[in-house]
């Protein structure tokens, strides 16, 4: 596959390790009361769709940059691919 | 006419047409078949000369061992599989309708028990009633225990077909990477056009072909182009584009996949057609990246089935065209034509302006004329059944005639070539105008298909396709077309009408690599195996080497007649890489023996190796595992002696490969404490803090030590196998989790030569290393850090850690001084008697002191289980800390990592033994734990053991069995503290 | 005893040709990493620019594409980091470094961190299509990315079509120059 860095341009995947679902950036507040129920879900509840799936991809052989993917698991069709950072940041993280 | 070849002191060839052919007749190329020399010219490949020399039964098929000669001229061949070359070289299973000839190519037939013509396995040809589609599954049900030593033993025994030298490939293979705009695939009269329009638009072209000669079916064809024949304008072409800068001209390459996102896979056979590949790659795979590819493979022609139709001399019509216009070879002298479409007529009228004598043409038309370019002519009827022994004699017509022939040309129509184009799952569509499949219209990312793989079988067509289709793509990719014309060519006739399979008496024969006869297809049916994939893995039809090319659409086609069905209705098969085979060795590439994978060196591994080092691989990292010194018998001794040495003295060890991470940023303290498990944000500067690292569900992954060097400069170090993983996970946290920490990370592994100094007299020795340096204890004490310089102003790191639990230091100085240190260490520490130690007396010497490692981080190991669970911080958020707070991971009577000493001191402890209380069954109920570490303690004078064991923190002094039934050993146990030796840490303190 | 004195060594000490192709270690220059400070109002984007300018000539970098200046380059690694690249003997490159930026950015030192092998030669671009998944040929001078060759990462600058320096890991050097070695065997 060939994975288009929104830094580098097309890049073949080989560069890059994948880790999974997108939504490993929501990471809950490990300090809440009902923490340990929140990072059950967190850890381990995951869709798995035949379709649409936004991914993490790390650039590990590249720029170290982390990044969703959004992907047809279908067809492998490569919709979108943002740094992680920019969507970590606009899903409201910060430090 | 049929000539011998005039050449002095060459044997003639008896079906040599002297004045045909694109070979190089003057010259003569000798070779070797079954023992016997031969000779062909250059251009030839073996099939045309075996042909030329009369050769027509060359092979055994696979099942029946029934006679099988040369089929077809091309890639597509299901009959005539070789051996090429002897010795190491040999490669059996190859198309001897694609080998190049060369001189002094050794070829033979294979699939045979005694020679090829006295083969004792075509008994089962006998027994061919009993070996009928499915006969395996039948077969060999019962009894159950015949399978192993007399079923498997048979089959395997009667499987396969050529032999492997078992000797390691002698040659050398590569692999390689491409980029371009276009990739044309073919170099036929379609893929030339593509090629030349977009090369001359300035794209940036890689024309494909798997041929040595490119120009595909001109080669073998009689059209003209241009009023000149069709292969000259295909030498003209390949001249303009091999005169492109940006156009790669890639001959005997294949294209064997189409992958995602406009990656393909090429197999270049780069030496196979020389005597020897002189060191070069003999083949290289590439990896094509592209921006569009036009698929123009042409087609594949198909049989008909009727009885007895794999007789050697019964081939496709349009090999023996090519066989008699680009080789100069006929495969026969009476030659008859069967066909059910007008291009068959083609093979008759070629042959006959060659001067070989066409006995028959017979046209399962009624009711068309075809030109008078036989004998006689036939129409409105078939073959209905052939003889001859060891090859075509004679044929009966389903009208009764019976016509001599020592060659069958059949043909069937035309198979577009639509593999690649199905390798992402498109399903080509059926077209009753053509009696083809065709692409379908989901087509890998970013191809096209022009010309006769797109069911545009004829010539003129075929090149407007191409150059139409080119021209839209060159405007995707932001070129234009020069606006050069076409050539002029014309459209032959190729009116077809579908026709299949002659049902009489007798085995049709559909799949002849597979021996899959028209019966099977229809038992296949009868057994309800009614799907195409089914009847495939049925019957095994379309499978093995040819992947079914000329009998996939024709079994299909039966399959549907038995089931009533139109074949649209029935459905297809499509294809999966790779188009043809390709060899492990290419797919291996270079990786072989040491070239597997890379290696990292330490920078102490060039005087490792002049003192007697052995080493062992840690992931890619070459490690010292012990010095050996003379008079020591095994490795036992050296290791003992390195801890006794290192813990009477001092001992270095080359710490290098554990990973380093230098951190640095306004906010590198907080990001240390949501990475780490316990807390670092009030680590003072100049001090070392050892650290767990969690995963999210709270297991232990990691531990290491980080130095902080100011206020915003960490340097961390991970496990040598972690290392990667780590700094993966950090930059995960960094970007993912808290993005605007302002944190930075870098590896520096690589440029610090890091060495242990370990053994009370550690600091006595590097007071005589490290310049102007404090190094007592007071002013330098345990986990203390500093910048420094050794030896007269080298710059260093000095680290107060320990492993061992010796008073212990690590110094780092820059890579490239690395040599010049560990020879500087062991010359200043002479007067210690210091000694090298490797791994496996660190690994002692870390048991004996109670510190965890691999062996003891199994991926289900909580802090608590290591006695660490008060390090875990709950008033800050790391990663881990609320899953490894779950009430089962913090339970008391959890695992807890304690030592055990055998009751028997004589006794030597094995990792991997389970704790079972005295009197308790030996089952997993009862299992109370089990041993991750032994080691020989020399301090001790006895084994010792790490494990995990139930309640183990408040089982000190239990005596317990450690039960090891694997290694058939079942020893007394005592419980005791994982600190073997100085339980308090006063050595490393002092 | 005779005071001691430690010797830097080169990684490799390469130095061989290959036909009309010459590979070479190149072990005359400094290696920092520069990391940019995160900061809102982008002052230190500014200040690094600044000090580049003035110490080694450089612009920024941009992602993919080199800023040189004689044999000093500045090499975008990742979204907030860059590999400065300068002549320079001895193990004080960071200290070179930080003295001319004067807290413009985190340095690290890289120097020993890496192996520079220069290769040059008209076989150049035939072998690194051996060995390299990146178009090499149809990209401009001073291209420079980081990317995987037989499983080892490497960062290449093409500084023309028979010239490139490719940079690895030094512990894996000795597989790096095989794999180099091998690649220009293979196509001359």
């Amino acid at each position: 596959m060939i994975i288009p860095h929104p830094l580098l341009g097309p890049r073949d995947a080989a560069e890059f390790v994948y880790l999974g679902d997108a939504s490993l950036i929501a990471r809950p507040d490990g300090l809440a009361p009902d923490a340990i129920d929140q990072f059950h879900s967190y850890t381990y509840l995951r869709d798995n769709p035949a379709g649409v799936h936004r991914e993490l991809w790390y650039h590990e052989q590249g720029d170290r940059s982390w990044l969703v993917v959004t992907r047809n698991t279908l067809t492998h069709e490569i919709l979108s691919a943002e740094l992680a950072r920019d969507v970590a940041r606009a899903e409201g993280r910060s430090r | 006419m049929t000539q011998n070849s005039a050449q002095p002191g060459s044997k003639p060839q008896p079906n040599r047409l002297s004045h045909n052919g694109l070979i190089d007749q003057s010259r003569s190329l000798n070779f070797t078949w079954n023992g016997t020399q031969y000779q062909g010219h250059p251009g030839d490949t073996l099939a045309s000369a075996l042909l030329a020399n009369g050769q027509r039964f060359v092979a055994r098929s696979f099942k029946y061992h029934r006679p099988r000669g040369i089929f077809s001229a091309g890639p597509e061949e299901p009959s005539a599989l070789v051996q090429l070359r002897s010795g190491a070289a040999q490669e059996p299973n190859t198309r001897a309708t694609v080998a190049e000839l060369f001189d002094g190519l050794t070829a033979t037939s294979q699939n045979h028990r005694g020679s090829l013509e006295g083969d004792i396995l075509a008994l089962n040809d006998w027994l061919a009633p009993f070996l009928s589609a499915g006969f395996y599954y039948k077969t060999f049900m019962w009894p159950a225990a015949f399978w192993e030593k007399v079923y498997e033993p048979f089959i395997r025994a009667s499987a396969g077909l050529g032999k492997l030298s078992m000797q390691a490939d002698p040659d050398i293979y590569d692999h390689g990477y491409l980029h371009c705009d276009l990739l044309v695939i073919g170099a036929g009269p379609a893929g030339l056009i593509a090629a030349l329009e977009a090369g001359r638009a300035g794209a940036r072209v890689i024309l494909a072909d798997e041929d040595f000669r490119p120009g595909g079916r001109l080669n073998a064809e009689t059209h003209a182009i241009d009023d000149a024949p069709g292969h000259a304008w295909a030498t003209r072409a390949i001249a303009e584009l091999a005169s492109l800068d940006n156009v790669r001209l890639m001959t005997r390459t294949t294209v064997y996949g189409a992958f995602d996102h406009g990656v393909y896979g090429a197999l270049e056979r780069c030496t196979d057609h020389l005597p020897t590949s002189g060191g070069k790659p003999r083949q290289v795979l590439w990896r094509l990246y592209t921006k569009r590819a036009l698929l123009c493979a042409g087609a594949t022609e198909r049989s008909i089935a009727f009885a007895n139709n794999d007789r050697p001399g019964i081939m496709l019509a349009g090999a023996v065209r090519t066989y008699a216009n680009r080789y100069g070879v006929t495969p026969g002298t009476r030659v008859a034509v069967l066909t059910n479409n007008d291009d068959g007529w083609r093979t008759a009228q070629d042959l006959q302006s060659a001067g070989v004598t066409v006995t028959a043409l017979i046209d399962t038309r009624s009711g068309v004329s075809p030109p008078k370019n036989a004998d006689r002519i036939e129409t409105g009827c078939a073959v209905a059944n052939t003889r001859g022994r060891r090859g075509l004699g004679q044929i009966s017509l389903t009208n009764g005639a019976v016509i001599d022939a020592d060659c069958l040309a059949v043909a069937g129509g035309w198979s577009p070539n639509v593999h690649l184009s199905s390798h992402q799952r498109g399903r080509p569509t059926w077209r009753d105008d053509i009696a083809a499949f065709v692409p379908g219209s989901e087509l890998p990312q970013g191809m096209s298909v022009a010309g006769a793989a797109n069911g545009t079988p004829t010539l003129a067509a075929a090149m407007a396709e191409a150059q139409t289709t080119t021209r839209a793509l060159l405007q995707d990719l932001g070129h234009s077309a020069t606006g050069a014309d076409l050539p002029r060519a014309s459209d032959e006739p190729a009116s077809i009408s579908a026709f299949w399979h002659v049902k009489a008496k007798g085995r049709a024969w559909v799949d002849l690599q597979n021996d899959v006869t028209a019966k099977d297809i229809y038992q296949s049916q009868k057994e309800a195996f009614r799907s195409v994939e089914l009847l495939k893995r049925y019957t095994t039809l379309g499978m093995a080497t040819d992947q079914g090319k000329t009998a996939n659409v024709l079994g299909l086609a039966i399959l549907a007649e038995a089931a009533g069905q139109t074949i649209p209705e029935t459905g297809t098969t499509i294809f999966r890489p790779p188009y043809t085979p390709v060899p492990i060795g290419a797919l291996a590439g270079r990786a072989r023996g040491k070239d597997f994978r890379p290696y990292r060196l330490t920078p102490s591994h060039k005087w490792a190796e002049e003192n007697g080092a052995t080493f062992v691989e840690t992931g890619p990292w070459m490690r010292a595992q012990w010095f050996a010194r003379p008079g020591e018998t095994g490795w036992r001794d050296s290791v003992d002696r390195e801890v006794r040495m290192t813990r009477n003295s001092v001992g270095i060890c080359d710490v290098t490969t554990l990973g380093k991470i230098d951190i640095q940023g306004r906010d590198a303290a907080e990001f240390l404490n949501h990475v780490y498990a316990n807390g670092f944000a009030k680590l003072p500067v100049g001090k070392v803090r050892y650290g767990i690292m969690l995963r999210e569900d709270g297991i232990c992954y990691d531990d290491g030590t980080t130095a902080r060097l100011s206020e915003t400069h960490f340097v961390m170090t991970t496990t040598t196998v972690n290392a990667v993983a780590v700094f993966r996970n950090l930059e995960f946290a960094r970007q993912c989790l808290w993005p605007d920490l302002d944190v930075h990370l870098i590896s520096t592994t690589d440029g610090w030569a890091q060495y242990a100094v370990a053994g009370p007299n550690a600091r006595a020795l590097l007071s005589k290393v490290v310049d102007d340096l404090d190094l007592s204890n007071e002013a330098f004490p345990f986990m203390a850090c500093t910048e420094c310089t050794v030896f007269g102003g080298t710059p260093a790191r000095l680290f107060r850690i320990s492993f061992s639990g010796e008073l212990a230091y690590e110094i780092a100085v820059p890579t490239r001084f690395g040599d010049s240190m560990i020879r500087a260490l062991m010359e200043v520490g002479k007067e210690f008697d210091v000694t090298p130690y490797g791994t496996e007396a660190l690994g002692v010497m870390r048991i004996e002191k109670g510190h965890f490692a691999g062996n003891e981080l199994t991926g289900q190991t909580t802090a608590a289980m290591l006695g660490l669970g008060g390090m875990v911080s709950k008033k800050k958020d790391s990663i881990g800390l609320p899953l490894s707070q779950r009430s089962e991971m913090i339970r008391d009577d959890d695992l807890r990592l304690v030592g055990f000493h055998p009751v028997d001191k004589g006794i030597d402890l094995n990792a991997g033994a389970h704790f079972l209380t005295k009197g308790d069954p030996e089952d997993m109920a009862h299992d109370q734990g089990w041993m991750t570490s032994v080691a020989w303690s020399p301090e001790l004078g006895h084994s010792i053991g790490l494990g995990f064991l139930k309640n183990g923190q408040n089982r000190m002094g239990e005596t317990l069995r450690a039960f090891d039934p694997v290694r058939g050993k079942d020893t007394a146990v005592t419980v005791v503290s994982p600190h073997h030796i100085d339980p308090e840490g006063a050595r490393q303190r002092g | 005893m005779a005071e001691i004195k430690l010797t830097a060594a080169p990684v490799l000490g390469t130095n061989l040709s290959i036909g009309t192709n010459t590979i070479q270690e190149r072990d005359d220059l400094a290696l920092v990493s520069i990391a940019t400070p995160l900061d809102q109002d982008q002052d230190s984007q500014a200040d690094l620019a600044r000090a580049l300018s003035a110490g080694w000539g450089l612009d920024l970098p941009a992602p993919t594409r080199a800023s040189s200046a004689g044999d000093a380059h500045a090499i975008q690694t990742t979204a907030d980091q860059m590999l400065l690249i300068f002549p320079h003997e001895g193990p004080d490159g960071n200290a070179v470094v930080q003295s001319k930026l004067d807290g413009a950015g985190y340095t690290t030192e890289q120097t020993d961190v890496w192996l520079v092998l220069e290769i040059a030669g008209p076989e150049t671009l035939a072998a690194l299509e051996r060995l390299c998944p990146m178009d090499l040929r149809g990209v401009p001078d001073g291209t420079a990315t980081r990317t995987v060759m037989e499983h080892m990462g490497a960062l290449v600058l093409r500084h023309s079509a028979e010239r490139f320096w490719l940079l690895t890991a030094s512990s894996s050097a000795g597989s790096f120059l095989h794999a180099v070695e091998q690649s220009y065997r293979n196509v001359t």
